[in-house]
C-alpha cells in the first residue's frame, strides 16, 4: 500500500498549534568581535510572536486562502509549511509534495542564466534532469523568455525572473501549490496565463494554498480561506466572506 | 539524496567560478604554480643542501592550496547559496558539501601534476605509494568538509568568521612544514604541528611520494582519527544548528 492511499480521506496538510517567534536583539550582534567586545553586557532582547497556536487543515484537492495585513505572520506560516522554517512548538504534518512560490520568487543565483538557474531550481523542486531538459522549452515557453535563456539572472528584470519562477513552479508542481501573492506579477497576459494554468491544475485535483492581500483574488481563486490577524486565525470560512471581512476590517480603522 | 541538484550544483559551481572554460580553470592552477615558482626561487637557496626541497615544496603548496581553497569556500557556502535556503526545503549539508568541488577537482589535476613532476625528476612513485597518497587526500577532504559543515552555519551567526579563517589561514600557512623541512624545528615541537590538520596530510604525502617511504602505522591511526573527529564534529555542529539557517540568511 501506499503512502497516498494510506493518508486517504486524511488532510492532506495538518497544522497542530504551531507558534513560531523571533527574537529581535536589542543590540545586533552579528560577529565574532561584536560577541567579544560585548561579552560582559547583557543585552535585552525582545520577543516578537509571529504565530500563536496556529491549527487547521488542508483537504485534498482544496485550494485554501490565507488573508492578513502586513506583519501578521503569513509569510512566516508558508515558510513553516514549506519546511523552510522550524516551528517553536506545534507540528506541521504534510502527506504530500509541496512545491513553494515564496515571496514572488524561487530562489534565483544571479550570477548564472536561465537555464541552468532552472536546472537548479527546478531540481531542487524535485525534478529529474531529464525532465528539465525536456521541459524547458516549455517553460521559457511559458514565462515568455526564450530569448533570454542564456542571459545571467543579475540582468534580468524583477518582473521577468517572477515570470520564470512561477513557470517552473507550474511545470514542477506535484501535490500542493503553495503561492505568496500570486498573480501579482507580470502584464495582463501572462496573468491570464497563470490564471488558466491554476485552473488546469485545480481541475486536475491539486490542492493549492494561496497567500494574498487581494480580496478578489482569494474569492476568486479559492474554495475557503483564513483570516490571520496578530499571529491567530481570527476568522475561517468560505473564501467569499472572509475576503469581505477583510475588506470590512481594512476599511474599520 | 538529489543526484541532479547535486551534479548541477557542481558544474555550475565551475562554470561560475572559471567562466566555463578550461582557460579560466588555468588560474585555479596557476595561483600555487606562481606560489612555487617564487618560493622556489628563495628558498632552494636557503635549503641548497636538501636536493628534495623542490619536490617537498610543490606537493606541500598544492594540499596546502586544496585546504585553504576547500574552507573558504566551505565557509561562506550556506551564505552564497542562501538563494535556496530560504525559498524551499533544500538538504542544505548538499549545499555545503558540493562547494568543496572546485578545489577537489583542481587538487585531482594537481595530483596528476605532482606524479609527472616526479616522473620527470625520475622518481616514479610505486602504485602503493599512490594508493597512500589517494587515501591522504581523502582524510584531507573529510577534514575540509568537517570543517565547512560546522563553519558554514557558524558563519550566517558571526559573520566576520571568514576574516577571522583568513588571519588564521595566513598563520596556519607557516605553522604547517610547507615552505620549510619539519626537520629544522626541534624534535619536541614536531607534535604540536601534528595537532594542526594539515601538517600530517602535508609530511605523509611527502613521505610515500618524496622519499619512497610509508609511514608508521601509529601515524596512519593517528591521522585517521584526526579525520574522523574533524568529520565527525562538524556533522554535529551542523545537525544542530543548519535546521534553523533560514533564519539566519
Amino acid at each position: 500500500m501506499t503512502e497516498r492511499q494510506a493518508s486517504a480521506g486524511r488532510p492532506i496538510i495538518e497544522v497542530e498549534a504551531v507558534s513560531k517567534s523571533f527574537m529581535i536583539p536589542s543590540v545586533q550582534r552579528t560577529t565574532v568581535r561584536e560577541h567579544l567586545l560585548g561579552i560582559f553586557e547583557r543585552r535585552g532582547f525582545q520577543k516578537l510572536q509571529v504565530l500563536d497556536k496556529v491549527s487547521f487543515a488542508v483537504e485534498r484537492g482544496e485550494a485554501l486562502g490565507i488573508m492578513g495585513r502586513n506583519g501578521t505572520g503569513k509569510s512566516t506560516l508558508l515558510k513553516i509549511l514549506c519546511g523552510v522554517y522550524l516551528p517553536d512548538e506545534g507540528r506541521v504534518t504534510a502527506r504530500a509534495e509541496i512545491t513553494p512560490v515564496l515571496e514572488l520568487g524561487v530562489g534565483w543565483n544571479p550570477e548564472l542564466d536561465a537555464v541552468d538557474n532552472v536546472m537548479i531550481v527546478g531540481s531542487v523542486m524535485g525534478l529529474t534532469l531529464t525532465e528539465i531538459r525536456r521541459g524547458l522549452d516549455e517553460i521559457l515557453g511559458f514565462a515568455e523568455l526564450e530569448r533570454f535563456a542564456n542571459l545571467k539572472l543579475k540582468h534580468y528584470s524583477s518582473g521577468m525572473s517572477q515570470r520564470l519562477g512561477y513557470a517552473v513552479a507550474f511545470k514542477a508542481m506535484r501535490d500542493v501549490l503553495i503561492l505568496d501573492e500570486i498573480f501579482a506579477v507580470g502584464d495582463v497576459g501572462f496573468r491570464a496565463r497563470c490564471e488558466t494554468r491554476y485552473r488546469e491544475l485545480r481541475a486536475a485535483g491539486h490542492t493549492a494554498i494561496i497567500v494574498s492581500h487581494d480580496p478578489r483574488v482569494i474569492a476568486t481563486f479559492c474554495d475557503r480561506a483564513l483570516l490571520l490577524d496578530g499571529g491567530k486565525i481570527v476568522q475561517e470560512g468560505p473564501a467569499n466572506d472572509i475576503a469581505d471581512r477583510y475588506v470590512s476590517t481594512l476599511t474599520a480603522q | 539524496m538529489k543526484p541532479g541538484l547535486i551534479w548541477t550544483l557542481v558544474r555550475t559551481d565551475f562554470k561560475a567560478r572559471y567562466h566555463g572554460t578550461m582557460g579560466g580553470f588555468v588560474w585555479a592552477l596557476l595561483k600555487p604554480m606562481s606560489m612555487f615558482v617564487v618560493l622556489m626561487g628563495v628558498f632552494s637557496f636557503l635549503f641548497a643542501g636538501n636536493p628534495l626541497y623542490k619536490l617537498n615544496l610543490i606537493v606541500g603548496l598544492f594540499l596546502w592550496d586544496f585546504f585553504a581553497e576547500g574552507t573558504k569556500s566551505g565557509l561562506t557556502s550556506l551564505h552564497a547559496r542562501g538563494y535556496l535556503l530560504t525559498k524551499a526545503r533544500v538538504p542544505s549539508w548538499i549545499l555545503v558539501v558540493t562547494s568543496m568541488s572546485n578545489a577537489v577537482i583542481t587538487l585531482a589535476v594537481f595530483s596528476l601534476v605532482i606524479v609527472v613532476f616526479l616522473i620527470a625528476a625520475g622518481r616514479a612513485p610505486s602504485f602503493v605509494a599512490l594508493l597512500a597518497f589517494a587515501s591522504y587526500g581523502l582524510a584531507l577532504m573529510a577534514i575540509v568538509a568537517g570543517f565547512s559543515l560546522a563553519a558554514s552555519a557558524l558563519f550566517l551567526r558571526f559573520r566576520d568568521l571568514n576574516q577571522v579563517w583568513e588571519v588564521a589561514l595566513q598563520a596556519g600557512f607557516f605553522l604547517a612544514p610547507i615552505i620549510y623541512p619539519l626537520e629544522i624545528l626541534p624534535e619536541r615541537f614536531h607534535f604540536y604541528l601534528y595537532i594542526w590538520p594539515p601538517t600530517p596530510v602535508i609530511e605523509f604525502s611527502r613521505s610515500v611520494l618524496v622519499r619512497g617511504v610509508l609511514p608508521t602505522l601509529r601515524g596512519h591511526t593517528y591521522l585517521a582519527i584526526d579525520a574522523g573527529i574533524c568529520l565527525l564534529v562538524g556533522i554535529v555542529i551542523f545537525r544542530r544548528l543548519s535546521p534553523r539557517a533560514a533564519e539566519y540568511v
